[in-house]
């Protein structure tokens, strides 16, 4: 109690919203419908894997547009496992080790690298993921993907797989934020305000960077394991260009560097693509529309825009609290640097 | 393998880069002065390749087709880059993000106007048919292509190094304040210079859609094979381009050939080898 007292206004506020969160989780399946269920259960997958592009664009400023593959790749290797009658735990096993292995390859390939020649070679990994996923007949079963891959029957039930949805999530997301508030997190914002400094420092910066992929890499593999149960198919569809761009505005829309933003913004996408698709004619196209819309009008994303609003509303009191003020600044104001990572930045012509 | 194999592919694998070229000078020469990575060079070549084969529809003229697909993508272009660029202009995350949203629209609306079905665009009669070469007869249109991409490349080449214009781009690429501080309307220069990458992408798509067909994912397809050209050959590097589109086009239609299962995937291996070697490309500079 005392300790609630000593807390900020803003920390308590986050403390009630998540706590919030959690009620609201738990009660889901017992008011709204079957569907509806299972499109919150797709958006938590989809909010675990936006927060995984998060990782590295919003704290390392490394921005990834091929993540899609790395999901897929998850996501084939359990349903390869699973349409060659291996159990549950192999499935799982090899979809977690495959989407690590492209991880640690992909890494490898562009950790020398960052801004837009990291994302132009993160973009090539994606497409060539998707390339073997429509060529490669004899393991993805080329544009007819691999069915029948079972939930094991302990979570089955669509509420059931929701339940484990939101654990995972939640599990993984106090993960990366842990990992974000380690030295280790610091190091990858220091490489997104400056790489130059970092790297005079002493610090290797090429296998932080390295690190941060795989860390990324995994957590994306994770969803695409829940992925592929949460649909029981997998088709070239999951690796397309399509939906590593969907990730990155779910990122974009949500505020980048925020960690929960990315999971709002998941799950207004999410929601919109589902719930509206009867309405909504042209999907891509409106995907595309609020891409340049909020790029243009709303840089922060609403999770950013939203916490500098009540910043300015509370004024110097929030601001007053060294400890919330360095996880705030850290998350979600604008870093000065030069070759920091998103549209907060205003500067960066990068030569 | 026989020597009529070997011919053909190669052949096939030049007249391919040659096209690549003609996309990836665009993309390239784009980030050169502007450090913009235009992720909807893709979806600009398949709207033009579109827009071209419904102008040869009407007016039944290949080359009436392949000015008009052009110059169509390059106004498209200049609204892009005047209206959608410009509030964000020098903040490269944000511009190449703005580009895949651009991407995703136009990629949509063309499905929505042409529809999901293949389309191809006949080739001109008098560069159809084969071309004798002893041992294999060879498409004269894939070998005009070919030329063609070496004809733009010199020149661009010429435009580069000869011509005033040509010193104001480079002028510009290595210092903006500087150029801009001589007098010189860089923001025009800017526009200038991403209209003709449009205008190029466009072309490409009207050359391109002869012999790879026009259908809903071929943007994103043929964006791939122009950014692996530029990760082969380094960004905004012209000879870089050239050399990774020769390579990129040789690479593919031999692995096209040889093994169809895992024909993107042999892109992979030289990417992997040259950015492990130089992280920016073989003539890339930093």
């Amino acid at each position: 109690m005392r300790r609630l007292t000593s807390m900020s206004l803003t920390a308590k506020v986050k403390l009630i919203l998540l706590a919030a969160a959690i009620v609201a989780g738990v009660a889901l399946p017992y008011v709204l419908s079957p569907f509806l269920v299972s499109v919150v259960s797709l958006a938590l997958v989809f909010g675990l894997f936006a927060m995984s592009i998060d990782l590295l664009a919003g704290f390392a400023g490394l921005v990834s547009v091929g993540h899609a593959g790395i999901l897929a790749t998850a996501a084939y290797g359990v349903g390869y496992v699973a349409t060659h009658g291996g159990g549950y735990v192999a499935q799982i096993l090899a979809g977690l080790g495959v989407g690590l292995v492209a991880s640690i390859v992909f890494a490898l390939m562009a950790m020398r690298t960052s801004r837009v020649y990291f994302l132009l070679i993160t973009l090539a990994q994606g497409m060539i993921v998707w390339g073997l996923s429509i060529r490669l007949y004899s393991i993805t079963g080329a544009e007819n993907g691999l069915r029948d891959i079972l939930r094991p029957s302990a979570v089955s039930a669509y509420w059931k797989y929701y339940y484990l949805c939101l654990a995972v999530l939640f599990v993984c997301g106090g993960l990366m934020w842990v990992i974000v508030r380690s030295p280790f997190g610091y190091g990858l914002r220091g490489l997104r305000d400056s790489e130059e400094r970092v790297r005079m420092l002493g610090y290797n910066t090429t296998l932080h960077k390295f690190y941060a992929f795989v860390l990324s890499g995994f957590f994306a593999s994770i969803s695409g394991v829940l992925f592929v149960y949460q649909n029981e198919y997998i088709s070239p569809a999951a690796a397309e260009f399509l939906v590593s761009g969907t990730g990155v505005l779910m990122v974009v829309l949500g505020g980048v560097g925020t960690l929960v933003g990315p999971v709002i913004g998941a799950f207004i996408i999410t929601l919109i693509e589902n719930e509206l698709s009867a309405y909504v004619e042209r999907w891509p196209t409106v995907l595309g529309a609020v891409f340049i819309i909020t790029i243009l009008f709303a840089p922060n994303g609403l999770v950013g825009g939203l916490s500098r609003l009540w910043r300015r509303w509370t004024g110097p009191r929030g601001r007053g609290e060294p400890e919330t003020a360095t996880a705030e600044e850290a998350a979600e104001t604008e870093p000065a640097g030069r070759s920091a990572p998103s549209h907060q930045i205003s500067t960066g012509g990068g030569k | 393998m026989s020597v009529d194999f070997f011919l053909t592919q190669t052949l096939n694998g030049l007249s391919f880069g040659g096209l690549l070229f003609l996309l990836a000078s665009g993309f390239t020469l784009v980030f050169g002065l502007m450090r913009i990575v235009n992720l909807a060079h893709g979806a600009f070549y398949l709207v033009g390749g579109y827009i071209g084969f419904t102008t040869l529809l009407v007016t039944g003229n290949f080359w009436l087709a392949a000015l008009v697909g052009a110059v169509a993508v390059a106004v498209l272009g200049t609204f892009v880059e005047r209206v959608l660029l410009r509030p964000i202009r020098g903040q490269d995350m944000p511009e190449v993000l703005l580009t895949i949203g651009v991407a995703f629209v136009l990629g949509d609306l063309s499905l929505a106007i042409w529809g999901g079905d293949p389309v191809q665009l006949p080739i001109p009669g008098y560069l159809s048919g084969g071309v004798d070469l002893g041992v294999v007869s060879y498409p004269r249109f894939r070998i005009f292509v070919a030329v063609l991409g070496v004809a733009v490349g010199v020149a661009l080449w010429f435009l580069q190094h000869r011509t005033r214009v040509g010193a104001i781009v480079r002028a510009g690429v290595d210092d903006r304040e500087m150029i801009a501080a001589l007098g010189v309307n860089i923001r025009l220069v800017f526009t200038g210079v991403f209209l003709f990458g449009a205008f190029l992408a466009g072309l490409s798509g009207v050359i391109g859609g002869t012999f790879l067909s026009l259908v809903p994912g071929a943007d994103i397809e043929i964006l791939l094979f122009a950014l692996v050209v530029v990760i082969l050959g380094g960004l905004g590097s012209l000879p870089g381009a050239a050399i990774g589109s020769a390579l990129v086009g040789l690479i593919d239609s031999f692995a096209r050939a040889l093994v169809p299962e895992l024909s993107f995937f042999t892109l992979f291996a030289p990417m992997a080898i040259v950015l492990v070697l130089r992280p920016h490309g073989l003539l890339g500079r930093r």
